[in-house]
């Protein structure tokens, strides 16, 4: 976790004022790892949180531009953490990106707030298009 | 004159006085009978003088005027003798002949007095013939008195009484008796039957020597025909007093009337309800088969208001009655009526109220008159009968309500019971007695006392009053009691108080119900429903547990395929650093060992919950097993200090040593896993009983209370949020779980959140672990 959390925070030290930041929150590290090497190689910039908790604290200082946020994650789980920061900063967009992949789950999470929804596991150039079509938008 | 004739016989013939002397003294005789004594006396002086007449007249010779003389006082002396004996002898004869008058005019009083005497009066000889009868008495037998003359008494009398007169009459012969007595029956000459008290005396004759019979009899039909009225009437009211009620009573004064007053049927006719007609409601044969033709015609007659005798008696509310049948037009069942032989009929109304509700009918083969006095009995007898009708209807309607009640009581399959105001039980109902096994006795004083006790118990618990505690408003409770024979009933008690007309608690009426099926039934019911919610609540778990195990496994597998699917990916596009391909490379093969062992550990769970899975058994060494799963967790354990504590005393156990790895390792791991850095993993082995109790304590992050319950839940884990950092099927403890009980063994966790958790499992000692460790099946 430390590892991740450093590897996160290197990155997000190297990106610029101008660079998309996506915060990618998963429990995970073979997810963490494999978004940070899809969306850094796609240009943007990528934090990394491993739980809910983490999320929040890093959405709060850091600010970046989304987050990539995973549901089941120790702590707090993505939702929870989803509505805290939704509290703080309400035009943050959310992709929730979870496992949870049957169709009321989709709903739920929409429900819950979510900008949008991406189910595990994702073709690479899907995460790609979510993430460019909310840089786009800013 | 004829003194004149003798003299001048005597002149002219100028007879001697002696030739003419006979002839004057028959003359003087004569005279002196007839004559009284002066004339007589007379009559000889004059004879005398025509006497001495001659004589002295023709020659006055001495001799002839002596005897002339002589002659004439003899004439004289005759004569004066003679009047003076026709005087005593016409005397006598005066008298003699008044005397007779006397007895002629004594006779005529006695004749008239018999003749005009209300009794018959007779003369008889010692055989029974009638000599002299009266009037009455001829009237009475209803013959002339000339016919009786020839006639006996016997003759006259009934057959049926003429053995008695006839003993009576050679008793009163023989002179036993000097009278006799009795009530008999005459038989008239048309052969009607007369009731007669008769009274016979014997009379001596002086006369002739010969006794005979003075016979008084007297009509006795009046006072009969009035005694048995008011017998009959005695008896009407006797049988209304008696009866239970108009069946029985109705049948039996018609009985009474006839048989007091002579008839030979009675029929009570009855008004129906609607008033439109009426009907034989009940009927009596005093008589014999001949009236039954006409009962039953009558059975099957409808009569309206005013038709016929019964329809005008209806109508009229007044006695009507037909003396002669026969030629009756308006009497219907004429034919009934002729072919029965019935000369006679009345009926009269049985008044209720002014109204009358029915008629009564009596008729008779003979005809017979109504008597005013038998008129006024039957009138009086129908007001009396319809009071009694009424009277009748209510109190059978009385008595039936009571009967109901009574049968209701009896037979009701609820127990009733009656208990006073004191709580002393007054009466008990068949069912009561047989349901609780009591006689009425041992009820009173032991098995009530106890239920009323127990009522009272059962009534505080559920909030209601005592059962003497005032009005009781018929609620139930529920109490237990013994019965006779020793069994338990739970009985269904239901008070109701039954006020005195002050409204003050007079008695309490309870309803006793053996509800010990019914709630034995409930109970079972409500166990089998409570089996079936848990049953239900199991399947909605099951069927819960199953939608999230899907949930759930499919979270994991996706989780794990994101990486090998993504990384592949990457490596597939191309245009990698050889390390960056070595890596990913890395991260899917461990993904998809992760994917291999969940799917392993599902297969061994399902195998192992549907006892599928068949361990091996063999000699295990518990210590042995503990130290290969440290050794094998120790490497990846950098962070952790394990100790270990095991008993050298431990027997060898029966089991599959490989499984058994396999639930230490997991623990070991676990504990591993949730121990923070610097972290204590001790295991230590001990016999426990006939046990081997194996611990595994770690000082972790431990597991909240709640949690205890669940931690051998499958996915557990992951649904908790907790630790989800660390990698897991989620299925190991409920393998681990399965395990341990498959070896016989149990496992439990003792824990307290920031101090550690201790995992403690038991596997039994050899023989009893090596039996238990057959094909075992969990449920």
């Amino acid at each position: 976790m430390a590892e991740a959390n450093a590897g996160g925070t290197a990155v997000g030290q190297g990106s610029t004022a101008s660079t998309f930041t996506v915060l990618v929150a998963d429990d995970n590290e073979v997810a963490q790892r494999l978004c940070k090497r899809v969306l850094e190689k796609a240009g943007y910039g990528v934090l990394i949180a491993a739980d809910g908790l983490q999320a929040v604290d890093i959405a709060m200082s850091q600010r970046p531009a989304m987050i990539l946020m995973d549901v089941a994650m120790p702590g707090i789980d993505g939702l929870e953490a989803m509505r805290r920061i939704k509290e703080q900063i309400p035009t943050m967009p959310i992709v929730i990106a979870s496992a949870h992949s049957m169709a009321s789950d989709r709903e739920r999470f929409l429900a819950a707030g979510a900008d949008n929804v991406l189910s595990k596991p994702f073709r690479l150039a899907d995460l790609i298009a979510i993430v460019a079509k909310l840089a786009s938008a800013t | 004159m004829a003194l004149a004739a003798i003299f001048a016989i005597q002149a002219l013939a100028d007879a001697q006085p002696v030739v003419a002397f006979p002839l004057y003294l028959t003359v003087v005789l004569l005279v002196s009978l007839q004559q009284n004594r002066v004339e007589s006396i007379a009559v000889a002086f004059v004879a005398a003088v025509a006497v001495l007449v001659i004589p002295l007249a023709s020659a006055g010779q001495a001799s002839d005027v002596a005897p002339a003389v002589l002659l004439a006082a003899v004439l004289v002396g005759v004569a004066v003798a003679m009047s003076e004996l026709a005087r005593h002898a016409r005397e006598a004869a005066i008298d003699t002949q008044s005397r007779l008058a006397e007895l002629a005019a004594s006779e005529r009083r006695l004749r008239a007095t018999v003749e005009s005497a209300e009794v018959g009066l007779g003369l008889a000889d010692l055989d029974g013939r009638l000599l002299q009868v009266n009037e009455p008495l001829a009237a009475l037998l209803g013959r002339s008195r000339d016919a009786l003359a020839q006639t006996t008494l016997i003759e006259v009398t009934a057959e049926e009484d003429r053995d008695a007169l006839k003993d009576a009459l050679g008793m009163l012969r023989n002179g036993d008796v000097t009278r006799w007595q009795a009530d008999i029956n005459q038989v008239c000459a048309d052969g009607t039957l007369v009731p007669v008290a008769v009274f016979i005396s014997k009379l001596p004759n002086t006369a002739t020597g010969e006794p005979t019979l003075l016979i008084q009899a007297r009509d006795t039909s009046a006072s009969r025909r009035s005694d048995a009225q008011r017998e009959g009437a005695a008896a009407v009211r006797q049988v209304m007093v008696t009866s239970a009620g108009l069946d029985q009573a109705l049948p039996q004064v018609l009985a009474a009337l006839c048989a007091y007053l002579g008839w030979d049927a009675g029929q009570f006719w009855s008004v129906d309800a609607d008033r439109q007609a009426m009907r034989v409601r009940y009927a009596w044969n005093a008589s014999g088969a001949v009236v039954e033709g006409f009962l039953h015609a009558s059975r099957s007659l409808v009569v309206v208001n005013g038709a016929g005798l019964i329809g005008r008696v209806w109508q009229s509310g007044v006695l009507a009655g037909d003396a002669d049948l026969e030629h009756s037009a308006d009497f219907g069942r004429v034919e009934a009526t002729r072919s029965a032989g019935l000369r006679s009929a009345v009926a009269f109304p049985v008044v209720d109220g002014g109204e009358v509700i029915g008629v009564v009918e009596l008729v008779a083969e003979r005809a017979r008159t109504l008597q005013d006095d038998e008129v006024t009995m039957l009138a009086t007898a129908g007001v009396e009968l319809g009071q009694f009708i009424r009277r009748s209807d209510t109190a059978q309607a009385l008595r039936r309500s009571e009967a109901d009640h009574r049968a209701i009581f009896e037979r009701s399959p609820f127990g009733i019971a009656r208990i006073s105001s004191g709580g002393e039980l007054l009466e008990a109902n068949p069912a009561f007695l047989q349901m609780l096994e009591h006689d009425e006795e041992t009820m009173r004083t032991i098995a009530w006392p106890d239920l009323l006790h127990a009522y009272d118990q059962a009534a505080s618990r559920q909030h209601k009053a005592p059962f003497l505690a005032g009005i009781t408003d018929g609620s139930s409770v529920h109490a237990r009691a013994a019965t006779g024979a020793g069994n338990w009933l739970w009985l269904q008690l239901t008070a109701t108080s039954i006020p005195d007309s002050s409204g003050r608690p007079e008695h309490v009426l309870l309803m006793i119900e053996d509800v010990t099926a019914v709630r034995e039934t409930a109970d079972k019911l409500a166990e089998a429903l409570e089996a079936q919610r848990d049953a239900n609540t199991n399947l909605e778990k099951l069927d819960r547990t199953k939608s999230e195990f899907l949930s759930i496994v499919s979270h994991e597998f996706r989780t794990a395929l994101t990486g090998i699917q993504g990384f592949s990916e990457l490596i597939r596009d191309g245009g990698l650093e050889p390390d960056e391909v070595r890596a990913y490379g890395g991260y899917i093969f461990s993904d998809a060992d992760r994917v291999n062992r969940l799917i392993g550990d599902m297969l061994d769970l399902d195998r192992m919950e549907s006892g599928r899975m068949t361990m091996r058994s063999a000699e295990v060494d518990i210590n042995e097993v503990l130290t290969e799963a440290v050794s094998r967790a120790v490497p990846s354990a950098t962070a952790v200090e394990f100790k270990s504590d095991l008993d050298p005393r431990l027997p060898i156990v029966a089991g599959d040593r490989d499984r058994l790895i396999q639930v230490v390792s997991n623990l070991v791991n676990n504990a591993v896993k949730y121990s923070p850095e610097g972290g204590t993993v001790t295991v230590t082995t001990r016999v426990e009983g006939r046990y081997a109790l194996v611990s595994v304590t770690d000082t972790g992050i431990g597991i909240p209370a709640e949690e205890i319950a669940h931690v051998f839940e499958r996915f557990r884990r992951v649904r908790s949020g907790a630790a989800q950092s660390i990698p897991g099927t989620g299925l190991g403890l409920t393998i681990v779980k399965q395990i341990v009980e498959m070896h016989g063994g149990k496992i439990w966790v003792e824990s307290a959140v920031g101090h550690g958790s201790s995992f403690h499992f038991t596997i039994p000692l050899a023989p009893e672990g090596a039996e238990s460790l057959q094909q075992l099946r969990h449920g």
